[in-house]
């Protein structure tokens, strides 16, 4: 039993190497997957929250590295706020397997699918890999209609106050302010969108039909064949056709794709790269979910009007 | 220390060649792809001009229904392969086939079943990969895993050879823990340190031994198998991440000693935030030492490490190589070599082509060489691997 003794002892010494525990701190702790969720929680959350975004406004949600920092947060985290559905399916899961954190796992108190009572676009009625990699539940970019925004903070009001009930009436305050910022801006957005309304536009991934259908544009395809799959070059040539036979002239994409592509096919059509933030902290101007459509709004427009649109 | 040399040194080349491939591609990429994109935009173009566009088939089949089933996924591993050694030297397989079966089996465990048919001698053979429970809300940050399951130890043994980015197992693997690596049945407690400042994570496993092995095996009298692991992890910056692990193992070995293993595994990765699906770097190394017991009295210290570099060339291919020296865990004079290369194009997440060759060398062993071919697929809902 020689070796166990020494093993033992070595053991023993690395637990007693390790520094203690942090001390409990007073605010909610809550982790998003995506900082537009955590805007929203500050924003109904005032200062009762203390908030952590695990992705970055610039990266693309699907594909956010579950490093085991982020599981630190999620270890000592009160509540956990995700987009749901399958949006970040590759990465939230071995995140709170390895949290050990009751709280927060799904059924429980802490953990807050803001997609519930959010009406879904593209529900597949068949569920097929050859498609792509298509989302079974249905598209999964509606934080980016800023109605839908309401029941997104509806959600996360709820959770709040089911875990601090004794703040349930600041937090009440706080949704209706942001309900009725989202109903006041909403009025000035779609004035600002209503003469390019029905304007036919592509988009490089499909995660614009929340967007499109809130503003009144009409994507007509994208530079990716097929969800997921990076643009071929049979797939372009196909999108300048039909960009040259329906005369459209922007092209949409989001941050974390590179452009090389989008920019041949406008170079082809004489048309415009529009990059557009798919998040809070896209940009540096965009601090805030409000910013996130003022940001938008201000570029699309922009741009349309310099294409003569 | 010829080892230390040529492995530094290979880590030196692979680094270099990784950082010029980085510097090419930002500087080349853009001009040279566009061109070629050009040619074959033009030829698209050209074809598509009298071809009317299809209208895509509505589809109309029900959605399933919420199931209690858990997720199920298979997983093949189709190989070809040339060796320069022996009679044969060309053949090919089904080297593996997986099932896996995942579920929260209620709010405080969930479990986690993987069975393989395996190409050997004379057709396939089923065999139970994993199997094990864990819980999922134990107080101080704990975490409790009971059953058959690959150990924490090192940085790859609990990865599952199909997601490892080259097809050919590390000669230290090999050598001291098999083809499937220390896997075993036991429990193992894991605590998450609650450390302010960075991840740290300690592990701690009693297992029964491993029915066969290189370094341990079952005792017919009480010892055991006790691992441990500490797991060390940082942001350097938002873009980059480095872990350190250390393994301490102590079991019963094959000559009904005991042997003693250290192991130290270094892992660096870059990806960029905004653009992390095209390119991203991976080094990693790790090293084991072992201390075997045998028969006369008397200990065998021996040693055996690798270190690689995976560079992502562009979203679907990714290049890595790989250096080897090991030991055996009995024989200190017997100094394993070996180099490799694998090209892995990941067509979706789902399917992946490898293309490697590598090649064998060492002190009274005949010079070997390797190509091999494989190709992965999933179907299914196979669960996210871990970072």
């Amino acid at each position: 039993m020689q070796v166990f003794h020494r093993f033992l002892f070595l053991v023993v010494s690395v637990f007693l190497l390790l520094p203690q525990p942090a001390k409990a701190q007073k605010k909610l702790d809550v982790v998003t997957t995506l900082p537009d969720l955590a805007s929203i929680t500050k924003l109904v959350g005032g200062d009762k929250v203390d908030v952590f975004p695990i992705a970055t406004g610039y990266q693309n949600p699907h594909f956010v590295d579950p490093k085991p920092s982020y599981i630190t947060k999620l270890a000592r985290a009160d509540m956990f706020v995700t987009v749901g559905l399958d949006l970040e399916t590759g990465w939230v899961p071995p995140l709170l397997n390895s949290a050990r954190n009751g709280k927060i796992l799904k059924g429980a108190p802490g953990y807050v699918d803001v997609s519930v009572g959010v009406p879904l676009l593209q529900v597949p009625t068949s569920v097929s890999r050859e498609q792509g990699d298509i989302h079974i539940y249905g598209n999964p970019h509606y934080w980016l209609d800023p109605v839908r925004g309401k029941t997104i903070a509806q959600n996360i009001y709820e959770a709040l106050a089911r875990l601090e009930p004794a703040n349930e009436a600041y937090f009440a305050a706080n949704l209706k302010q942001f309900d009725d910022q989202i109903d006041a801006k909403l009025v000035e957005w779609e004035a600002k969108m209503k003469p390019y309304k029905g304007t036919k536009v592509i988009a490089y991934h499909n995660e614009w039909p929340y967007f499109e259908q809130r503003f009144g544009l009409e994507i007509i395809d994208f530079l990716e064949p097929k969800p997921g799959i990076p643009p071929t070059p049979s797939q372009l040539a196909k999108v300048i056709r039909e960009m040259q036979q329906q005369h459209v002239q922007a092209i949409i994409t989001s941050p974390y794709f590179k452009t090389d592509n989008a920019d041949l096919v406008a170079r082809k059509v004489n048309g415009k790269v529009v990059i557009l933030a798919t998040s809070v902290g896209a940009f540096p101007q965009i601090k805030d979910y409000f910013d996130l459509f003022d940001y938008n709004l201000d570029v699309l427009t922009k741009a349309l009007q310099s294409a003569g649109m | 220390m010829s080892f230390l040399r040529i492995s530094s040194s290979l880590l030196v080349l692979s680094l270099w060649a990784a950082g010029s491939v980085a510097v090419a591609q930002d500087r080349d990429s853009t001009a040279a792809v566009d061109s070629l994109l050009i040619k074959e935009l033009e030829k698209e173009m050209a074809g598509q001009a009298a071809a009317t566009p299809t209208p895509t088939p509505a589809q109309a089949a029900p959605r399933s229904a919420p199931t209690t089933n858990p997720r199920i996924s298979v997983i093949g591993d189709l190989r070809a392969w040339y060796t320069s050694e022996g009679e044969r030297n060309v053949d090919a397989e089904l080297h593996e086939a997986e099932l896996s079966f995942q579920s929260v089996v209620d709010p405080y465990a969930r479990a986690d079943v993987f069975v393989a048919a395996d190409h050997g001698p004379g057709g396939f053979h089923f065999d139970l990969e994993e199997a094990y429970l864990t819980t999922l809300s134990l107080p101080h940050q704990l975490q409790l895993k009971g059953g058959k399951f690959r150990s924490t130890v090192g940085k790859i043994n609990r990865i599952h050879p199909h997601a490892l980015p080259f097809i050919d197992m590390p000669l230290v693997y090999l050598n001291y823990f098999g083809e499937e690596g220390l896997n075993d049945e036991g429990i193992e407690l894991s605590w998450l340190v609650p450390n302010p400042a960075f991840f740290q994570e300690f592990t701690f496993e009693i297992s029964r031994g491993p029915g066969e092995g290189e370094s341990f095996v079952y005792s017919g009298d009480n010892r055991l198998l006790y691992t441990s692991h500490l797991r060390n992890f940082w942001d350097l910056t938002p873009n980059s991440t480095l872990e350190v692990g250390l393994t301490g193992i102590a079991g019963p070995n094959p000559n009904d000693r005991s042997t003693l293993m250290g192991g130290l595994d270094v892992t660096y990765k870059w990806k960029p935030v905004q653009f992390n699906t095209y390119h991203s770097l991976t080094l990693q190394s790790e090293a084991f030492l072992s201390d075997a017991g045998q028969i006369p009295g008397a200990s065998t210290t021996t040693f055996g490490m690798y270190a690689l570099a995976t560079y992502q060339l562009a979203r679907r291919w990714f290049l890595t190589g790989r250096f080897d020296q090991s030991d055996v865990p009995d024989d200190a004079s017997w100094n394993e070599y070996g180099a490799s290369a694998t090209l892995g194009w990941h067509l979706t997440e789902f399917q992946k082509i490898e293309l490697g060759g590598r090649t064998l060398w060492g002190d009274g062993i005949d010079r070997s060489s390797q190509a091999l071919a494989r190709v992965i697929f999933v179907i299914g809902a196979h669960g996210a691997h871990e970072y």
